[in-house]
């Protein structure tokens, strides 16, 4: 066991030594944070490595902490560097054309998160709907997902109520709290970039 | 328990995942936090002046209100983040609360609008989050190698010690959240006006840094 962890310890060591020397040559700002986003990812690797229940409640804050600092930078950079209002409709690459493809890629993604359920099937499904709003130029009112949103909540409390209160009912808030997470967690990751600074009615 | 660094602890509180306790050292430290987020919360923002040598001519730069309320705030939350890091019992709680005073520091000076002040502030936040690394692995094989986070069990000496590598982690992320002894580092960030708020940018990296010398001569 020790033996495994030590090796996993050594392939991020070099895997996080490799970037901070990627880092190092890079002088432009914004390849800087590019690079920081890849540094990023060794650290929660070392936090994996525990490979208990632990680990998985460790590596959530340890990534949300990232993505706060990130969005943080993000928006110095744009500050600094004066960029303002920029609306982007939608991604501008080749490969995702309006088609079929970015529909069944992301009703796949769905699906399996659906399935996965709990924290990380609403992650996956999340980046599903991202993908297809992202490939789309997605532009409606999200008063729905926001409702959506907020009925989840209500049933992930609910949950724990019945968890604190009716202990013997434990079956059905388990599936509640599994359902209530999913969709806040695929809601959530679809409003992503999608509320900052509109105007919305 | 054999003799804590930081002295006997005066109260434990442990509620399910949190551990909080205070000791004679963390005490001075949370009560030295506590003070400047006070003074922070009551004092009024100073007023910064140029004076041109030579000649009678000054002029006040102009400070938007919401741009200070900004920096209240963030220097409020840095305040909590130190307050926090002071007190917890808990190697992971500690690296979060570290990583937030990381970012609430880069917040404090961020919403200046002057763009030298603007580039250190980028050029800090890169640093600090480079700093996650190391801090987050370190608490990692904190965890592996001792089996715990709980910094109670650390004092008790009965549970295999810490190797080397992880302090040094820990250390070196602190430091990069912190920039703590290295103050130079920030220079280009202190420029910026309104006095009580960047105090705090200085004043938490400092404590977290005295506390992070307690966490690593614990284990």
């Amino acid at each position: 066991m020790w033996g495994q962890y030590s090796y996993g310890l050594l392939v991020v060591m070099v895997a996080a030594i490799v970037a901070f020397f990627a880092l190092a040559r890079e002088y432009d700002d914004f390849h800087k944070f590019l690079l920081l986003d890849l540094i990023e990812i060794p650290s929660l690797g070392v936090i994996a490595l525990l490979g208990t229940d632990l680990a998985e409640a460790l590596v959530l804050p340890g990534l949300t902490v990232g993505i706060a600092e990130q969005l943080a930078l993000s928006q110095i950079y744009c500050v600094k560097e004066g960029i303002k209002e920029r609306p982007v409709s939608r991604l501008n690459i080749e490969v995702v054309a309006i088609g079929d493809a970015p529909l069944i890629i992301s009703i796949f993604l769905v699906v399996y998160g659906i399935l996965l359920s709990g924290f990380t099937g609403g992650g996956v499904a999340g980046l599903g709907l991202v993908y297809f709003f992202a490939s789309r130029g997605y532009k409606e009112n999200l008063n729905m997902l926001e409702m959506a949103s907020g009925i989840s909540w209500a049933l992930w409390i609910f949950a724990f109520f019945c968890f604190m209160f009716l202990p013997d009912y434990w079956f059905i808030a388990l599936m509640c709290a599994a359902v209530g997470i999913v969709l806040k967690v695929t809601v959530k990751m679809s409003l992503v970039g999608t509320m900052w600074g509109q105007n919305r009615e | 328990m054999s003799d804590p660094i930081g002295g006997i602890p005066y109260f434990i509180l442990e509620f399910g995942d949190e551990l909080v306790y205070f000791t004679p050292y963390t005490i001075t430290l949370f009560l030295l936090a506590l003070t400047f987020t006070i003074l922070v919360i009551i004092s009024r923002p100073e007023r910064q002046m140029d004076i041109a040598f030579g000649g009678d001519a000054y002029r006040t730069k102009e400070i938007s209100l919401a741009e200070m309320r900004f920096r209240r705030f963030m220097a409020i939350a840095c305040g909590l983040a130190s307050m926090g890091a002071m007190v917890t019992g808990d190697i992971f709680n500690f690296t979060l609360f570290t990583a937030m005073v990381g970012i609430t520091n880069v917040g404090i000076v961020a919403a200046v609008k002057s763009p030298h002040v603007q580039d250190a502030a980028f050029q800090y936040g890169l640093v600090a989050l480079c700093a996650t690394v190391p801090l987050f692995g370190g608490a990692a094989i904190y965890a592996a190698t001792t089996g715990s986070l709980s910094m109670i069990e650390l004092m008790k000496g009965t549970i295999p010690s810490v190797p080397l590598i992880a302090k040094a982690l820990l250390v070196i992320g602190v430091v990069g959240e912190g920039m703590a002894p290295f103050y130079a580092a920030k220079a280009e960030m202190f420029r910026a006006p309104g006095a009580p708020y960047v105090i705090m940018c200085s004043l938490s990296s400092l404590l977290i840094f005295l506390r992070v010398i307690e966490v690593i001569l614990l284990g």
